[in-house]
């Protein structure tokens, strides 16, 4: 367990930065790999705004619940055999919390500057992220169905002779979904997003709104990691030691987040809240479904 | 804190641009610049650059936009003339190595840290509402329950101006909305966007910006005309029916709009923030302030 932990602090901060990096290929802005950690420095000595009348206390403690979530979420993630730093029976269940309860930390983090735009960008996140959620919620019953457990590390090794992501190939397409409302990112980012001019994150700066990108961050290696587990098989694979296999499904399952939010619109949420409950929320209840009927006696 | 400082040199500068008279354009060719970052707030900015003119009436939202940029800070007057006395001008097409040289200024703060009305104290609880709601404290209207416009609850309503340099609005226009939640219940015109000029109007720029609003950052050198833009759902991600559907991909074949928005007071009422903001932006610069002007002379 304290192995586990320690490898994970250790290779989170590095995890980071390679999404970090992963935000800036392509875009054509060069320093692709210096620039976000020169970026975050700069931000670092810039200094914390205030705002009129605000709700100082939880301004203050948003961004650190939302890192703290992620690396809880990411706690439960088996790095190899028997090296796991929470090994829970209901490994599920807490991650299953640490996504609900981000819902929670996103909307303290738009209303405790008590200003319009993020407070706007607050309400909208909450609409959405319920049925984000309830999504995942059933997703992840479905993985836990042919391990019959909802351990994190019984649902790993019971993809050793398929991985979910063929034995239940819905579920990895819907669960990039909830990826990306959890790291408010591209199709689903109705926290922070340009049309409410940085929504949540609007009224901050210096270290809080560096927290805040730092958190987002390690919310993106906390579901990647949680993906490669759950879908892909975790420390599963020949040849490669167990840890350097997740490492590399991980990274994998990073750098598609971060396309996938960057290729698609995203639509008013209006008609985003009619996607979720109507199209995907059904999807996923048939794949729960199809699980269900394939693991009968 | 000197590995910190280290780094922070080889930074990009966050620039907010505040958008004048024939300035869209302008500001749109400097997001592709390496060396400086375009931000959505003026919290997340280092530099304030104003770009294209803006008259005097202007001033005192400039000053409030100055003010919300975090200590140190530096403006830059691109083809601007200045309405206070600190930055340099630039009158050529590069305004860079003014936006460096701004990056190491520290400018004062050029308003009073005050409300804009003093407490007047009036009611039981002091901003003369109803219980603690509503009322105007300090000048500014406070949310006050009112009847939902969609559904018949009952939802906080609550009325501020925004604009004239909110970077999701047209540059220039200033709107008082009355919001419950997201939904704008009404709007009024108080100004007109700025005049931008033909360049405004382009077809790459218009289709950029409005990309950009869904999430979509691919800058005016998107190759107009290649499926590109479609493929990536931006016109299955507009509501149906609006003509907004129809207006990006006009601008997404290279075609010109020339679709006259409604009255912006008769159009937004109903409408979500991100449709609303969506909706204004399909329209060309040029025709809408043409509309809004008319708008704001009735």
């Amino acid at each position: 367990m304290i192995l586990a932990a320690f490898s994970l602090l250790v290779a989170l901060p590095a995890l980071i930065w390679a999404a970090a990096v992963f935000d800036r290929v392509g875009t054509g802005r060069g320093a692709t790999v210096l620039g976000p950690l020169c970026n975050g420095a700069a931000l670092m000595l810039r200094p914390n705004t205030s705002t009129e009348a605000p709700d100082a206390l939880n301004r203050l403690l948003a961004p650190g619940w939302y890192l703290a979530l992620a690396l809880i979420g990411l706690s439960v993630v088996p790095l190899a055999p028997g090296i796991v730093a929470s090994e829970l029976s209901t490994g599920l269940v807490l991650w299953g919390a640490c996504e609900a309860l981000t819902v929670v930390v996103v909307f303290l983090h738009g209303w405790s500057p008590n200003s319009p735009l993020p407070l706007i960008g607050a309400y909208r996140y909450v609409a959405i992220g319920l049925p984000a959620m309830l999504l995942s919620m059933f997703v992840l019953i479905a993985a836990a169905l042919p391990a019959q457990s909802l351990s994190v590390v019984e649902v790993v090794e019971a993809q050793r002779g398929l991985w979910n992501v063929i034995r239940q190939p819905l579920g990895l397409p819907l669960f990039m979904g909830l990826g990306l409302a959890v790291t408010l990112r591209g199709p689903l980012d109705y926290a922070d997003g340009a049309e409410l001019a940085g929504g949540t994150s609007a009224e901050e700066s210096g270290p809080a709104l560096a927290l805040w990108q730092f958190a987002r961050l390690a919310m993106l290696v906390a579901f990647s990691a949680m993906a490669a587990s759950v879908f892909l098989g975790g420390y599963l694979g020949p040849g490669l030691p167990g840890p350097v296999w997740l490492l590399v499904k991980t990274v994998a399952v990073m750098a598609a987040t971060v396309a996938a939010g960057r290729w698609f619109a995203r639509t008013p949420p209006a008609r985003m809240l009619t996607f979720l409950w109507v199209i995907l929320l059904p999807l996923s209840f048939a794949n729960l479904a199809l699980v269900g009927l394939e693991v009968l006696p | 804190m000197s590995l910190l400082s280290a780094l922070a040199r080889g930074a990009e500068i966050p620039v907010f641009p505040a958008i004048g008279t024939q300035g869209l354009a302008l500001v749109e060719s400097l997001r592709s610049r390496p060396g400086i970052r375009l931000v959505d707030t003026p919290r997340h900015a280092r530099v304030l650059l104003v770009a294209g003119e803006l008259d005097s009436q202007h001033l005192r939202s400039l000053e409030r936009l100055h003010a919300q940029l975090p200590a140190p800070r530096g403006t830059v007057w691109w083809q601007a003339s200045p309405l206070f006395s600190h930055g340099p001008r630039v009158p050529d097409d590069d305004p860079l190595a003014a936006i460096r040289q701004a990056a190491q200024a520290d400018e004062p703060v050029l308003r009073p840290d005050l409300p804009p009305h003093p407490w007047q104290g009036i009611g039981p609880h002091g901003q003369g509402g109803k219980g603690m709601m509503g009322g105007t404290p300090y000048g500014r209207p406070m949310a006050m329950t009112a009847d939902d416009i969609r559904d018949g609850l009952a939802l906080d309503a609550y009325t501020a101006c925004f604009g004239p340099f909110l970077p999701m609005l047209p540059p220039g226009l200033v709107l008082e909305l009355t919001l419950q939640g997201d939904v704008i219940v009404s709007a009024q015109m108080a100004s007109p966007p700025f005049e931008q000029g033909p360049p405004g109007d382009a077809p790459n720029l218009c289709a950029a910006r409005m990309l950009r609003l869904m999430g979509i950052d691919i800058g005016i050198d998107i190759d107009i005309g290649s499926p590109r833009a479609r493929s990536r759902g931006a016109l299955l991600a507009l509501p149906a029916g609006s003509g907004m559907r129809r207006r990006l991909a006009k601008w997404l074949r290279g075609d010109h709009v020339t679709e006259d928005p409604a009255p912006v007071s008769e159009a937004l009422p109903g409408l979500e923030w991100t449709e609303a903001v969506l909706w204004l932006a399909s329209f060309a610069p040029a025709r809408l302030r043409a509309v809004c002007t008319k708008e704001a002379v009735t």
